[in-house]
């Protein structure tokens, strides 16, 4: 297998965007390609991802955006895996440079939905779940998590406050990022007294529905090494599933993709969750950060929350957990997100995460899933 | 919103396994080879990929496992506002199912644990009530 590098990244904002789908994917790519210093002519194949094209009339991107780059004869692949689908998508592309088959490739996230409003999103968002069960017996996605958190609070001995733990944290981060949805600090009385969605989580418990797009460049170690000296490697790809509906689990409190994702891609970097200095996690609600980070291993079962008390997964403390605001304060554009989480990731590791940098860090983690976890992937990467 | 059956439904028996919900059962398949229990939607045996299953109808009753009262609802759902989606874990088995449970107000309605029943099958999907 080849080494697979990443050498250029961009994103727009996340947020309410005024331009189109398509506009907003092309800023991202063009981002992404002037940041690896390339020509798209180099470009050999293009890898995008998104959920909802038809909220803004534009499905089958991937054409779209490679004829607005001029180049229309790279071939493309369109990916849709719900909120994971800007990792599962990249996993592809990862997996193609390594296989041999491209030199180089961009791998492009998107999504525009917020012009549809919240009865649209909380609706369609409900077609990802296990519709027969979930979905259509009335689960709202903050529904199943919400039904995870009351397990886990249940379980674990943890409090609506602890949770609110989360959020606070991870907007103390997004304040950081230029780019952030949500660019504001909160409390946890904020979070208390935000109005219920789905109990026991409420409105600040929960990311918000965001536009935005993000892209980067795969690349083979030779063809990195010729373009650039500032980039990244990738260490580690897994890959996991997990029953679609919560009631085929054995425990609520655990996402099994998550777990065979990172015990792949730790066993492909050869190293532990201890080698980890930061990690971009899925948190699209406070209580999948909990989840998510006893899943990988850096905390024990039903520890995290003791861990979000004693401030451990801080900026710059033990491990920065979503250093970028996360999805609660960064925001959740579900095509593009996956892929958003690598450009954190490259930017901590190249230098340019700016106020939110996570000192001397070496080996960085991005773990993003599709739904309630039914899909999931996790690469690692590390600095050269 | 209404659900339209595909042939891949009609092949796994959906319809049957509504007819029992509406009598208050579930309708789950048992892996002739290795005796897993499946709920019916299952193709394959997940413990063994055995393709064959005998039918096997399990009472709807159970308890509480987790559940969230919902506020902010999908489309088609507001009149039934506050409501609780609850998964139960299905007395002798190991199998566990989720569904829809009207008029639930706060925590306090439902202690997890709570012994609850399968119902009916309506247009809010699989109907559960407090035994």
């Amino acid at each position: 297998m080849e080494k697979v590098c990443v050498i250029g990244a961009g994103s727009t904002k996340y947020g309410k965007l005024e331009d189109s789908i398509t506009d907003i994917s092309l800023q991202a790519s063009v981002d992404a390609i002037e940041s690896a210093g390339i020509q798209p002519k180099e470009i050999q194949a293009g890898y995008i991802s998104n959920v909802f094209g038809i909220a803004d009339k534009q499905v089958h991107l991937g054409p779209v955006i490679m004829s607005d780059l001029g180049i229309p004869e790279v071939p493309s692949l369109s990916i849709e895996s719900a909120c994971g689908s800007g990792s599962v998508s990249f996993r592809e592309a990862y997996a193609n440079v390594a296989a041999g088959f491209y030199d180089v490739v961009l791998a492009t996230g998107v999504e525009k939905v917020t012009h549809t409003g919240t009865e649209w999103t909380t609706t369609y968002f409900s077609y990802c779940s296990d519709f027969f069960y979930e979905g259509g017996a009335g689960a709202s996605f903050p529904g199943l998590f919400a039904s995870m958190a009351r397990a886990y609070l249940a379980e674990f001995k943890a409090t609506e406050e602890d949770l609110a733990m989360v959020a606070v944290k991870n907007h103390d981060n997004g304040f950081l990022n230029p780019k952030a949805h949500l660019r504001k600090k909160i409390t946890i009385d904020d979070v208390l007294k935000s109005a219920v969605v789905a109990s026991p989580l409420k409105l600040y418990d929960c990311c918000p529905f965001s536009d935005g797009a993000s892209a980067v460049i795969l690349c083979n170690e030779k063809f990195a090494k010729a373009h650039t000296k500032n980039y990244v490697e990738v260490i580690g790809s897994g890959r996991g599933g997990s029953p679609a509906a919560l009631q085929g689990r054995e425990h609520i409190t655990t996402i099994p993709s998550t777990k065979l994702a990172a015990q792949a891609a730790y066993k492909m970097a050869g190293i532990t969750p201890k080698d980890i200095d930061f990690a971009e996690v899925h948190d699209c609600f406070t209580i999948a950060e909990l989840v998510d980070t006893e899943d990988l291993g850096f905390f024990e079962k039903g520890t995290a929350v003791q861990a979000v008390r004693e401030g451990r997964t801080k900026l710059n403390s033990d491990i920065s957990i979503n250093p970028s605001g996360g999805l609660k304060s960064k925001g959740h554009p579900i095509g593009a997100t996956g892929i958003g989480q690598v450009v954190e990731v490259f930017d901590q590791l190249t230098g340019k995460a700016g106020e939110r940098t996570v000192k001397d860090a070496r080996i960085g983690l991005t773990h993003n899933f599709g739904a309630t976890g039914a899909s999931c992937a996790v690469h690692i990467f590390k600095s050269v | 919103m209404q659900f339209t059956y595909s042939k891949v439904y009609k092949l796994l028996s959906k319809e049957e396994f509504i007819n029992n919900a509406k009598a208050g059962k579930v309708l789950a398949r048992k892996c002739t080879k290795c005796g897993h229990l499946h709920l019916v939607t299952t193709y394959f045996c997940q413990n063994c990929g055995n393709k064959s299953f005998e039918n096997t109808i399990i009472d709807g009753k159970g308890s509480v496992v987790t559940y969230t009262i919902i506020t902010v609802p999908p489309d088609g759902y507001e009149k039934y506002v506050p409501y609780a989606w609850v998964v139960m874990n299905l007395d002798n088995s190991e199998l566990r199912i989720s569904g829809f449970m009207a008029n639930i107000n706060s925590p306090a309605d439902l202690p997890l644990g709570t012994r609850v029943k399968i119902t009916g099958y309506d247009e809010r999907g699989i109907i559960l009530e407090k035994q």
